[in-house]
């Protein structure tokens, strides 16, 4: 009898610290399978009475007026070529959703943003996030309050640009710092300090002509493909209000 | 709830690393980067309960931090695996100027070795597309963050240390062998 009692007080689910390791390993895998979405949206909680106020947006002044002189003169040049080709892609019938950062990772190798508004506001994966001064990123990861955005600084991100006084497609890459490199491949190239560079208008991923910087410096050491480094006119760092477009390409 | 909380600081503090790595408080940085968090919290952790403890909590967090970044091609995983086992040989010292200099040290070249094996992590998916070589003036992330995360450590660390010692014995939670 007292041996039945001994074996039936030993089995695993009688002791209490194996249950709370099973529900702390159930949580991580919760963690895992959900991406973290509890913890985003924890974060949205309790991060929410320090959200900056609006008046912030007046030190970024600077960086709206750059956006909209290029913007005037890429109109300029899109009328132009309206009057010769009937088409062009669409960019007018998208949808804007203002949002505030609420997290930046923009040091290191990790960058991302996460904006205040998720799937509960209509925010979609692969909408594209712009702040004063130009083009940011696009939303990667969605969960219910929250959105992430991976930005055009991330090493995984890439995208198709256009120069527009070249007339000329590229691939900007994200490095993991604050400078994207634009490739070429095409090594005759004549690229110069101070070109705007816009999205690619044969991007299948951004609608056309959204300013996205300014080329720093070019590098001279290639034969076969030709690298420049981009200043962005959009800076993650220091920006808190963004608009999520959802986009019709 | 004192006593409790006493107790159960290792389980708390590890559910929080999260909430700061998304924190990431922009007045903690240097150069634009910020310390590298998951280690503070390991190192004190695996010094007091062993590298297979160390091994096993390195994988948790690694797998939390994982999801919450984008990156997916690009995994924190081993070098916080790597890392609890390091961090579970190291002895205490009582010498409180040697132990501040220690985690400071320790967390330093951790720091070093985590963002370099990312590093190579990169290099090595962009090898076949030639264009791996534009990473490289990224390095300087590298050494920014073990600036940053060695001068936080011996605050954040021994603070830590101390907690996690009180509640040694008491917290069984996340004790995972005997």
């Amino acid at each position: 009898m007292v041996d039945i009692r001994r074996i039936s007080t030993n089995r695993w689910w009688n002791k209490k610290n194996n249950w709370g390791l099973l529900i702390f390993l159930s949580f991580l895998f919760f963690v895992r399978i959900t991406k973290g979405s509890l913890y985003k949206d924890f974060y949205y909680l309790i991060s929410k009475p320090f959200w900056p106020g609006q008046f912030q947006r007046e030190v970024l002044t600077k960086s709206v007026e750059q956006e909209f002189l290029i913007r005037l003169k890429q109109l300029e040049n899109d009328n132009q070529r309206l009057r010769e080709i009937l088409s062009l892609q669409r960019l007018s019938d998208s949808e804007t959703i203002t949002a505030i950062v609420i997290s930046r990772k923009t040091g290191s190798f990790w960058r991302q943003i996460i904006l205040n508004k998720g799937v509960k506001d209509g925010v979609e994966i692969g909408s594209l996030v712009v702040g004063p001064g130009g083009l940011l990123g696009r939303v990667d990861n969605t969960s219910l309050l929250t959105s992430t955005v991976k930005l055009l600084t991330s090493p995984e991100s890439k995208v198709g640009i256009w120069v527009e006084r070249i007339q000329k497609h590229g691939l900007l890459v994200g490095l993991g710092n604050d400078y994207p490199k634009v490739i070429f491949y095409d090594g005759d190239i004549d690229i110069k300090v101070g070109d705007f560079v816009l999205s690619s208008p044969a991007s299948t991923l951004l609608p056309p002509n959204i300013p996205i910087g300014v080329v720093q410096s070019v590098d001279e050491d290639l034969k076969e493909k030709k690298t420049a480094n981009i200043m962005l006119l959009g800076k993650p760092q220091a920006i808190d209000w963004v608009q999520i477009l959802k986009v019709k390409i | 709830m004192g006593n409790y909380l006493k107790k159960k600081i290792s389980l708390i503090s590890f559910l929080f690393i999260p909430i700061v790595y998304l924190w990431d408080p922009n007045w903690l940085e240097f150069l634009g980067v910020q310390p590298y968090w998951p280690l503070f919290w390991l190192l004190p952790w695996s010094m007091i309960y062993g590298s297979l403890d160390g091994l096993i909590i390195g994988l948790f967090l690694g797998l939390i931090l994982d999801s919450l970044s984008l990156d997916s091609s690009f995994t924190q995983i081993p070098g916080l695996v790597l890392c609890g086992i390091w961090f579970g040989k190291f002895s205490i010292s009582n010498n409180i100027f040697v132990g501040h200099f220690r985690f400071g040290l320790i967390c330093s070249i951790a720091s070093f070795f985590c963002g370099s094996l990312y590093f190579f992590h990169i290099l090595i998916k962009y090898w076949s597309d030639h264009t791996n070589f534009l990473y490289l003036p990224t390095i300087k992330n590298i050494f920014a963050q073990v600036f940053i995360t060695g001068l936080l450590a011996p605050l954040i660390c021994s603070l830590l240390f101390r907690l996690f010692q009180i509640s040694k014995g008491r917290d069984k939670l996340i004790k995972f062998y005997k």
